[in-house]
């Protein structure tokens, strides 16, 4: 049984990164195949994903798997006379609590947004092979762990990325995609310039080798002691973080999101919006937590600063975030901005959680707190974004003066969105009251007040730009004035005022000419919203779940003991 | 082992009925005499548990319902104590009569949305109720976010540009309050004490933790709790929203702005200084003087800013806030009172005494204004000259309740003034007592000139009014201009909210600026005493509500409030000398 | 900082080739050139984890038709990675390249400048 999770481990890998082969051998056949065959992958695939993560979630266990047999894994060679010291040969997946998180957040969306993309979304085969690949990509992320299979995966889901937001039928899309690509491909680079300087330090790629030998304890020559204060290693966090930050769109690396969300196709927008930033942030966690450790962060003055650098960045970015939501008049950009700010938070309780002030009950709230909220924010996200290409597709409105008095006309769209928006906002029982929560009970555990101020005030600030939308739908007048500004807005060049049963316009695309909101679409913004609410009330289960990587945290000597 | 109490699905059946209610509300927006008897049906059977509770906790069982961990080390729980009781009692019950008056208000005025209206109405009470049942400081907050959530369409209901301004101020404050200040509060009191339950954990309460932590970060701690709780308990400088939200329909002034949501905020101030800071160590570390002090501040300057309101509405959330101040001012004294050794017992009970008394005596004034409203269209004092005759029992109740505001005895205001005086008294702080006294001569001074034109001036030989106004001995009255020293723009409830687009709104009523109540040209009309001056499913409401006020004024020990705050302030008193 | 120099001339040169690359993706308004300095800034990283991967007397990591022990290969663990990044990086060049010919067919014009104008942002 535990060897089928291990296996599992690399079939969610393998079997969407396959499966993106079939829609395009299948054209070859027929055309337009590609939605059923991406819906029975992504099946196969979210069945696997639902066993693994019940026994990394629910069972608690870590997980290993090596790729390639026996030859690989580790064993304590001797070479030349002296003791590999058990270092992996090859590369291993690993899975764990947070790991399995992710993993059923990935399968979950990806399924759900093909209820979607039925109606909603581009119909080329083309575009459900890149759909899987970047499920695969995805994958691979949360399951790796070595340090440069995280650079492949993280570049295999970009590149799928770059090609699904470039699939909009406007010029627009691809100039998105293009900056995008610049952006994030200098952001994997400066990730792959860290992880050239740990491996030069270190001769290790597998996270965990490389962690015991920063801590300083293999017993290889010229590895004694521990790394922490070697300026290579040093400046390998600084490029890592940096790098991954970019992927994860905080500021100011962000202004890749904002285009990229709002000019790609809806269905597209849904998907990323919660699981590429998501990815990103899951590897920074990853890396700082367990591959550098708190120990890394008390060592001195300088990794210190460094990691209050990371937490500067992470503050202007939700202020910033928020303020900047607050100011755009398009959905999508406003949404996007909003990720800015959520991410953020999150990357905050990934710096509290080893920062050098953190108790153990600061890490653990920190823990918990980015675990919750990596699935609840994409889920909301992805939520809003979904709701509101719905909307958008039965009424034509993408900004928010269109949305005037739309929740007369779609009452549960309405009420859907007002429920994702307090999500979003942080009002109890929704899940993301519960990350914010515990995020800021570190920070305060940890004393660190600026840092406390900021996560509290960011309920406010999120209010700014959700405020307007929620007033806009409920409060201001009448739909004719909706019609209206459309109308005039559909005149301006470059600008995305689709008209009902529109298409061609400039701008966002993916808005099928059939018009109106499919039942798939309605059904996946619905779901969300339920979603935020249900799993606000699992806060006790989650964390409990995440209590082995609370103690893999804490426990600073990182083993390479693992449960078969 | 939390504090023993006997489990029990009570606590959450008050709150869910009402929020199950929504749905039904909803589902019947075709018929609006079905979905009015949902509301009232929830209302009664939301009383009806929670009176059923009632017996229990004065014999001293509290019930508790627990879902269970919320988050690691705080369970989402409801708790009936004695404390709880006495607000859920008050909104349940007034809640039964606040939608008859509703249904009548709304079809008065042919209000549009009112589908929206009242369900949003069920769901604030489901968390007013969620409030006053919460176990511990994260549950409070759970409901407290909730209400604001809940009122927020309350506020903004008419649409107009003003109600969206004035919403928009009512989330951002109640947000600040809420989401900002009074989670960071709780954070901060769980970092320190690792508990934030009222009721007893393992012996400890949060106090037992917070007494041991530095006091500079106690202090921050209950300045932050009290603040975000005082937002909703209008204290000032924080109080700015509540006359602005006047511009929602008049049951919602009414019940939540005047009973509902501001008692929610005072209420959480109870909690934060009888039961997570206890009296002790609010006294040792000095903030209940200064709470005390904000208290005074706010119900005098209260005081001051009503005598100049001319809109009736606004003289009475000036008035709110005011009262609502007595109150916070019997919680701050607790400091004092438990550092002195005497008075703990008599300012407890008149703080919380007030919470029914003034619950009461507000309501019956807010549904006078908005009968006046109804059948008049008059919001302005200086035209209510003389309306005594068109509305014989309203202007009665209307007198009734204002003479308790004043603190006459016989009705019920009287009761919990004398206690905070006498408390404040022994309590060494008789500073207090004086604002007290100061207060209620102001009182009297902006409530007296409209009961008094109500029935002895006529509408063309009267004074204009407010109070200092004018010239010291009044001006001749000049019936074409009448100033309004309130400094308030045009407001939207002098308008009959069924013209939608606020675009055309001057037109039908003259010049924009102009409001069209008060009598017509020929004076008012003479009505009798019969209540042919308006709908029954208003004026019933309100002669209940009233004849309540007189009650608790009457037969305060037998009303079932004061039995329940006795306990609470016994119980407090008790657990000091375990405890101290 | 002449011993640097001397020593450490691969650090340097990858240090300015990353810089030079960075910059031309920053500062050409070309977006041909743009991937071409992206390319270029690449390039210096694959360079340097080249460098770091050779032994002093070591020959090339290829397994030998005899086996001898006590051989001194060059690492080749870090001309594996480069080999995979290489092609990563290909893959986005064509992704890029093919993105450029889709916004030249749409918009006529290459320029970053003039596309800045095309489309109203805002």
């Amino acid at each position: 049984m535990s060897s089928l999770v291990e296996t599992g481990l690399a079939l969610l890998v393998v079997v969407p990164m396959v499966g993106a082969t079939l829609p395009l051998a299948l054209s070859l056949v027929r055309d337009q195949v590609g939605w059923a065959t991406a819906t029975v992958v992504l099946a196969v695939e979210a069945a696997l994903a639902a066993r693994v993560a019940y026994a990394l979630v629910l069972e608690g266990g870590r997980v290993v798997h090596v790729l390639g047999g026996e030859t690989f894994g580790r064993t304590n060679r001797e070479v030349g006379g002296e003791s590999t010291e058990g270092f992996a040969v090859g590369i291993e997946l690993v899975g764990d609590a947070l790991s399995g998180l992710v993993v059923a957040l990935v399968a979950g969306v990806a399924l759900g947004v093909l209820a979607f993309a039925r109606r909603g979304g581009p119909r080329t085969n083309a575009f459900y092979s890149g759909y899987l690949l970047l499920t695969g990509g995805l994958m691979g992320v949360a399951l790796t762990g070595d340090l440069f299979n995280l650079f492949v995966f993280l570049e295999i889901s970009g590149l799928a990325t770059y090609a699904l937001v470039a699939s909009g039928r406007s010029p627009t899309s691809a100039v998105a995609a293009l900056k995008y690509l610049v952006l994030g491909t200098t952001g994997a680079s400066m990730y792959l310039v860290g992880v050239g300087y740990l491996f030069l330090r270190t001769g290790a790629l597998n996270m965990v080798d490389v962690s015991r030998t920063l801590a300083g304890s293999v017993d290889l020559p010229g590895l004694e002691g521990a790394l922490y204060g070697d300026p290579l290693v040093v400046a390998a966090f600084g490029f890592v973080a940096v790098g991954l930050a970019t992927k994860a769109a905080l500021f100011p690396l962000h202004t890749w999101q904002p285009d990229a969300y709002a000019e790609a196709p809806d269905t597209v927008t849904v998907y990323i919006s919660a699981l590429a930033s998501t990815a990103a942030a899951y590897a920074l966690a990853r890396v700082t937590w367990f591959v550098f450790t708190p120990a890394f962060f008390d060592f001195g003055p300088a990794n210190r600063r460094v990691l209050e650098f990371l937490l500067a960045l992470a503050t202007v970015s939700v202020l910033v975030g928020s303020a900047l939501a607050a100011m755009q008049p398009r959905i999508k950009r406003m949404l996007a901005y909003s990720s800015v700010a959520q991410f953020g938070l999150i990357v905050i309780g990934i710096g509290v959680a080893v920062h050098p002030a953190a108790g153990e009950q600061a890490t653990r709230f920190a823990v918990y707190g980015v675990g919750i909220h990596l699935v609840g924010h994409a889920v909301i996200k992805s939520g809003l974004f979904a709701t509101a290409a719905a909307l958008a597709a039965d009424t034509g409105a993408r900004r928010v003066q269109e949305y005037a008095g739309l929740a007369r006309r779609r009452p549960f769209l309405a009420g859907g969105m007002a429920t994702l928006a307090f999500g979003l906002v942080g009002v109890p029982p929704t899940v993301g009251f519960l990350g914010k929560w515990y995020i800021a009970l570190a920070a305060v555990e940890a004393r660190h007040w600026p840092l406390v101020a900021v996560v509290f005030l960011s309920t406010v600030l999120s209010l700014l730009y959700v405020a307007r939308v929620l007033e806009r739908l409920y409060f201001s007048g009448s739909p004719e004035t909706a019609t209206e500004s459309s109308g005039e807005i559909a005149g301006s060049p470059g600008e995305t005022g689709d008209a009902v049963a529109a298409d061609g316009g400039d701008g966002t695309d993916g808005v099928v000419a059939t018009g109106g909101a499919s039942t798939g679409m309605v059904a996946l913004a619905l779901t969300a919203a339920v979603l935020t609410v249900g799993l606000g009330f699992t806060g006790a289960e989650l964390s409990t779940a995440l209590d082995p990587v609370v103690e893999a945290v804490t426990d600073a000597a990182p083993s390479t003991e693992v449960s078969r | 082992m939390i504090e023993p109490a006997t489990a029990d699905p009570r606590p959450i059946l008050a709150v869910l009925l009402s929020a199950v209610t929504i749905l039904l509300i909803l589902a019947s927006h075709r018929r609006p005499d079905v979905r009015e008897s949902w509301s009232v049906l929830a209302a009664v059977a939301k009383f009806a548990v929670v009176l059923s509770m009632l017996p229990g906790v004065l014999g001293g069982t509290e019930y508790r319902w627990s879902m269970g961990e919320f988050v690691l080390g705080i369970e989402f729980a409801l708790r009936a104590d004695a404390l709880g009781m006495v607000f859920a009692l008050l909104a349940s019950f007034l809640w039964i009569g606040t939608s008859f008056y509703a249904a009548g208000y709304m079809r008065g005025l042919e209000e549009g949305s009112q589908t929206r209206f009242f369900a949003a109405f069920a769901a604030s009470l489901s968390a007013a109720v969620g409030i006053a049942f919460a176990e511990n400081l994260l549950t409070i907050f759970l409901f407290y976010e909730l209400l604001s959530v809940a009122t927020y369409p309350l506020v903004a209901h008419d649409e107009t540009d003003e109600a969206r301004a004035a919403g928009r101020k009512y989330l951002a404050y109640t947000f600040l309050g809420g989401g900002v200040l009074v989670l960071a509060g709780t954070a901060l009191v769980f970092a320190l004490s690792g508990t934030v339950s009222f009721s007893a954990v393992a012996g400890q309460t949060p106090a037992t933790g917070l007494a041991e932590s530095s006091e500079s970060l106690a202090r921050a701690a209950f300045t932050m709790l009290a603040a975000g709780f005082g937002v909703k308990a209008a204290l000032m400088p924080l109080h700015s929203w509540l006359p602005d939200a006047m511009v929602a329909p008049t049951p919602v002034s009414g019940l939540l702005h005047a009973v509902a949501v501001v008692k929610s905020g005072a209420f959480g101030i109870a909690r934060l200084v009888l039961d997570v800071f206890e009296p002790d160590l609010v006294g040792e570390l000095g903030v209940g003087l200064a709470l005390a002090a904000v208290a005074a501040v706010t119900f005098t300057a209260a005081s001051i800013i009503a005598l100049r309101a001319d809109r009736l509405k606004r003289r009475l959330a000036f008035s709110t806030v005011s009262q609502l101040s007595y109150i916070v001012l019997g919680m701050g004294l607790v400091g004092p009172a438990a550092a002195a050794g005497a008075g703990l017992e008599n300012v407890i009970k008149g703080g919380l005494l007030h919470i029914p008394a003034h619950g009461f005596m507000k309501l019956t004034l807010f549904f006078c204004a908005g009968i006046i409203h109804v059948e008049t269209h008059t919001d302005y004092i200086s035209e209510m000259d003389g309306i005594g005759k068109r509305m014989p029992l309203t202007m009665g109740a209307f007198a009734v309740a204002a003479a308790g505001m004043a603190g006459i005895p016989l009705v019920a205001g009287f009761v919990s003034k004398w206690f905070l005086l006498v408390g404040s008294v022994s309590a060494g702080q008789s500073v207090f007592a004086v604002a007290l006294l100061v207060s209620g001569v102001l009182n009297i001074a902006y409530f007296w000139p409209i009961v008094y034109g109500a029935f002895f001036e006529s509408h063309d030989r009267a004074d204009s009014k407010p109070l200092i106004e004018g010239p010291l001995g009044g001006t001749p009255p000049d019936t074409d201009a009448t100033a309004h020293t309130d400094g308030g723009s045009h407001h939207n409830d002098s308008r009959p909210a069924d013209i939608d687009d606020d675009s055309t709104d001057g037109d039908d009523h003259g010049d924009g600026h102009d409001h069209h109540g008060g009598p017509g040209p020929g004076g008012w009309e003479r009505v009798g005493w019969t209540g042919a001056e308006g709908s029954w499913l208003m004026l019933g409401p309100i002669l209940v509500v009233v004849a309540g006020a007189v009650v608790l004024g009457l037969v305060p020990f037998q009303a079932g409030f004061l039995e329940l705050i006795e306990s609470v302030a016994a119980e407090t008193v008790a657990d000091r000398g375990v405890t101290g | 900082m002449i011993e640097a120099f001397a020593t450490r001339y691969s650090y340097v040169l990858f240090a300015a080739l990353l810089v030079l690359g960075l910059y031309m993706v920053v500062t050409s308004s070309n977006l041909v050139k743009k991937v071409v300095g992206l390319n270029l800034f690449q390039t210096g990283i694959f360079l340097f984890f080249v460098t770091t991967a050779f032994v002093d007397g070591g020959r090339s990591p290829v397994v030998p038709a005899e086996a001898g022990p006590g051989e001194v290969f060059a690492s080749p663990l870090g001309q594996v990675i480069v080999l995979t990044a290489i092609v990563v990086g290909v893959a986005l060049t064509a992704v890029a390249l093919a993105l450029i010919v889709r916004i030249y067919d749409e918009y006529g014009t290459l320029d970053e400048e003039t596309l800045r104008e095309v489309r109203t942002d805002e």
